[in-house]
């Protein structure tokens, strides 16, 4: 009897269990992916892929595409893979939520293991953002990287001359954006307008800029977007691969070289890989004239070193960017009066109008280390411990002109030195319920040691920060959603070593909340809707608030503002992704409301009597602003190998009326907002389908055409906004193998027509032309068996 | 591990590297002699002693009437005289000097090493009871050496010192 009874009560709890399992364990789950050939990496169309335990799967499609629904969650399957030119291949799979697997086929090949490639495919983010076209970046990173990002709509570029190239996301740039390199958030002198990003975009695989507030996702860097560069996976197989890239480009008799091994001994867990990249080029040339003193010379390298076991992944790494460029002659104006001459002069004065590779002061040496560790501990299939490390130290000298006494002496004029110590921990989890995402801790501890002179002070500063990140989608409902929040503290001793500044010695701290959240709505299969709104900050930035003395480059004397508060950033975008088989549109439409917008105004008639004369006195402040606009891309098929393309960036920046909250006041503009932008080009494809994406053979010319900067500040410019200009390229690439192995080459030609033109977001507008006609050719030969 | 990496960075981190030489004019000095029988022997400057690029003080530069000084203009910066490095240098370097308003003619400016106008020296001449002003500029490499006016090239420094005769 009682043997019964607890054989009765066993049963229904097991039963209960059952039947809970059983409501827990969703049968709606979708295996979604790609197969490949395991060797040329081209997807494979009609392949099959069977569910055993089923009895039923599906075939791919023409983009090597498949899809079986109806699976249940947390179970485990085989599946068997089949293609007619390929071995058949059987797979056991864990099936988790929402996964995409993509599979690898191997032509005759003997299996000996079964290889699985499973990738975690990022959720798509409710963000606004672009991804540098492969055929692009190949392009443009021998020419650094301002160039592989000035294709993308929203993204313009601040110069300070040929060689200094900043990235500017929707109008905002150097400390409202953040520059992530394989995780590691970039740390270097960003707030002046002539230190460009010490980065190499040949370690690169993917470069995606995030649009508008991504502070919760990148720190208080990405008030305003942020540049995400990825190096390619390292191997997983044993065997040795990689690729040299060489190019050489006419203006500036420039060339580069670049290349990178790949290796992992047949062996143990570990994985390698060296990365090294040379450049040179000498003074670059206007249309009508040489630009004296522009010549660069740079030299980086990259090590990376991976183990990895079921549940440990480490990655170690060192890089090392170093470069030393010409500041145009031109531009070095000692005084208000100089200055004021060489703007109204229409050719560059006391210019070095010939060829030289040599480098002359004013010049700049920079060199930024870096080096990371990265660990990750899988603590089951659904939860991931992640930890980082990283150590960055940024060396900036610059070299200006004097007296020969000090100059013989070869050192700089002014040095920065920054120390950043970067500590990263976060706990990520796999679907659970739907909900993916993580939460994580940083903190920071920076150095900086300004040479006398340095316009800046000295600063210490602490920085910690706590943050979640979490996203719905429950497949094939075609809602997701995410939501996220962070705080950041930051703490800051600020001295001085004597720049006017003597006896500073400020402790200073700042923190705030910053949150996003976003959906994304699947209007039908290849048309998204997404929505993101984001609140982010930063705090105001050393020279913001200490900046006391003559800005020399800019010909302005600058006083910073101790009483700067955070500016704190609302942003909101609306982006519209629509790709059909013979168009594909990606429309952005953004507003972006600052409050405590920090800026460099100049009151009317301001003059600063200085040792070298009269100069414009320029003060941080803050104000209301709002800049809002309209980023497009869209690309039209025409017929198989014809496609027109089409991208355009339009932005308003303006403050708000100071003495009325209302909007409808008049606007007074922003300086150094882009001016309205339009690239169109008409590209011919010689293969077709996937191929032509794979191992693309095309010619293309484009041409883009900048209006005139007409929303200017009421007070006026420096130098009048230049005019609206059109310039042309002509690209094209063709990939084809060499042996057994493909070999691309490209062949581009900048500035066309060799049109003569000068850029608003260009400080060296006020001295000389930009670029004239520059022919570049490349190749890059890959090696190895690239698994 | 992971903290091992961190302390040791941390301590890595403090080296300060000094080798720069940013050069600051913060002091110019006037020094006027008078000749011709006049005991005036005076030094008139302008200073910038926190380094900001701005002069916190310009003296008035007072002189009696009718007189002939020989003047010479130091420059420092802090307390280091960069004369010598000027006059060394003096092919490469030119005071220029624009009176406004007041009865004072600056001339006789002495030639460098190549026998063109240097400037670190000159003469002035005061005359009747007058107030206006003297622009003293050092030009670094001018590109028209001859051309006491307008010579070119970049300025080192630029200062405007009041001027009362009496």
């Amino acid at each position: 009897m009682l043997n019964n009874k607890a054989r009765l009560f066993g049963a229904l709890v097991v039963s209960c269990c059952v039947s809970a399992g059983l409501q827990a364990q969703d049968c709606h789950q979708a295996l979604r992916g790609y197969i490949f050939d395991a060797e040329s990496k081209t997807p494979l169309a009609y392949a099959s892929i069977f569910v055993k335990s089923l009895g039923r799967g599906a075939i791919t499609d023409e983009h090597g595409y498949y899809s079986i629904t109806d699976l249940c969650d947390s179970s485990e399957y085989v599946l068997e893979l089949r293609h007619i030119e390929c071995a058949h291949e059987t797979h056991r799979v864990r099936l988790k939520e929402n996964q995409e697997l993509n599979f690898e086929l191997r032509h005759n090949a003997v299996l000996h293991e079964v290889l699985i490639t499973e990738k975690a495919v990022a959720p798509l983010p409710t963000q606004a953002e672009s991804t540098v076209q492969q055929v692009d970046l190949a392009a443009a990173k021998g020419l650094g990287l301002g160039e592989t990002l000035r294709k993308l709509p929203g993204v313009s570029l601040l110069n300070s001359g040929a060689n200094v190239s900043k990235p500017v996301i929707q109008g905002l740039h150097s400390n409202r954006i953040a520059i992530v390199s394989d995780g590691v958030t970039l740390q270097s002198q960003q707030w002046g307008n002539d230190h460009a990003p010490e980065i190499d975009p040949f370690t690169a695989d993917k470069i995606t800029v995030v649009k508008g507030a991504a502070g919760v996702r990148y720190g208080v860097g990405a008030m305003g977007g942020a540049v995400i560069l990825e190096p390619a996976a390292l191997r997983t197989l044993p065997g040795l691969n990689g690729w040299v890239s060489v190019g050489g480009y006419s203006n500036g008799a420039g060339g580069v070289v670049s290349g990178a091994m790949d290796w992992r001994p047949a062996r143990g867990n570990l994985a390698f890989r060296l990365q090294g990249t040379a450049k040179r080029s000498g003074n670059l040339r206007a249309p009508d004239y040489w630009l004296g003193n522009t010549a660069a010379l740079e030299l980086d390298f990259s090590a990376l070193a991976g183990w990895k076991s079921a549940h440990w992944d480490h990655t170690i790494s060192v890089s090392q960017y170093n470069q030393d460029y010409g500041i145009l002659r031109s531009a070095h104006t000692g005084s208000l009066e100089d200055l004021r001459a060489a703007i109204a002069a229409d050719t560059p004065r006391n210019n070095v109008n010939q060829f030289s590779y040599l480098l002359d002061r004013p010049m700049q040496r920079v060199r930024h280390s870096v080096l990371k560790y990265r660990s990750v501990y899988r603590i089951n299939d659904v939860w991931k411990l992640r930890g980082q490390y990283s150590f960055q130290y940024n060396q900036r000298k610059e070299y200006d002109r004097g007296r020969n006494g000090l100059v013989s002496s070869g050192n700089a004029q002014i040095s920065f030195q920054l120390w950043s110590n970067t500590l990263d921990l976060a706990l990520e989890h796999l679907p659970i319920r739907h909900w993916e995402g993580g939460i994580g801790v940083q903190a920071m501890q920076q150095l900086n040691y300004v040479s006398r002179g340095g316009f800046i002070p000295d600063y210490l500063g602490w920085a910690g920060s706590v943050w979640m990140l979490e996203r719905w989608r429950r497949y094939p409902m075609p809602l997701e959603f995410d939501i996220g929040l962070r705080y950041d503290y930051r703490w800051n001793h600020i001295t001085t070593t004597g720049n006017g500044n003597n006896n500073l010695d400020k402790r200073l701290w700042f923190g705030n909340v910053s949150g996003v959240a976003g959906v994304l709505y699947h209007v039908a299969p290849k048309v998204q809707v997404k929505l993101n709104t984001g609140y982010a900050w930063r705090p105001p930035a050393v020279n913001e608030l200490y900046a006391r003395g003559v800005h020399q480059g800019a010909g302005t004397y600058e006083q910073g503002n101790a009483a700067l508060q955070s500016e704190k950033a609302w942003n909101t975008n609306l982006s519209i992704d629509w790709d059909l088989p013979w168009l594909t549109t990606n429309l952005t439409l953004y507003r972006n409301q600052i409050q405590g917008f920090i800026y460099l105004n100049q009151p009317k008639d301001s003059i600063v009597t200085t040792v070298r004369g009269p100069y414009p006195a320029y003060f941080y402040q803050q104000d209301q602003v709002v800049i809002r606009g309209i980023d497009g891309n869209f690309s039209v098929k025409l017929g198989r190998h014809l496609s027109l393309e089409s991208q355009v960036s339009l932005l308003r920046g303006y403050r708000l009326a100071k003495t009325s909250n209302q909007e409808s006041a008049v606007h007074d503009w922003l300086p150094l907002m882009p001016a309205d932008r339009y690239q169109y080009g008409i590209k011919w494809t010689f293969q077709e389908g996937e191929k032509a994406a794979q191992t693309p053979s095309f010619v293309r010319i484009s041409g883009t055409s900048v209006l005139r900067q007409i929303r200017i500040p009421d007070a006026g410019l420096t130098k009048p906004a230049p005019a609206k200009y059109t310039v042309l390229t002509l690209d094209a690439g063709h990939t084809f193998n060499l042996g057994k192995h493909p070999l691309e080459l490209g062949f581009s030609v900048q500035n066309l027509l060799n049109t003569r033109y000068r850029d608003y977001l260009n400080f060296f507008r006020f001295y000389a032309d930009e670029l004239g006609v520059n022919v570049g050719v490349r190749a890059k030969w890959r090696f190895g068996s690239t698994l | 591990m992971l903290l091992i990496a961190v302390s040791a960075t941390l301590v890595v981190g403090c080296k300060k590297d000094a080798a720069t030489v940013e050069e600051k004019i913060t002091k110019i000095e006037v020094h006027l002699t008078g000749i011709n029988g006049s005991t005036f022997n005076e030094e008139f400057s302008a200073e910038d002693p926190d380094a900001d690029g701005v002069f916190n003080t310009i003296a008035s530069i007072d002189i009696p009437m009718n007189t002939v000084f020989n003047v010479h203009v130091h420059v420092y910066d802090g307390t280091t005289a960069l004369d010598s490095e000027i006059e060394e240098e003096s092919n490469d370097h030119l005071f220029v000097y624009q009176v406004t308003g007041g009865n004072l003619v600056v001339g006789d400016l002495n030639l460098d090493a190549a026998g063109k106008p240097f400037g670190q020296d000159s003469k002035w001449t005061s005359a009747a009871a007058s107030t206006g002003s003297v622009r003293i500029k050092l030009i670094h490499e001018p590109t028209d050496k001859g051309n006491t006016v307008d010579p070119g090239g970049s300025v080192d420094f630029d200062v405007t010192f009041p001027v009362k005769i009496q």
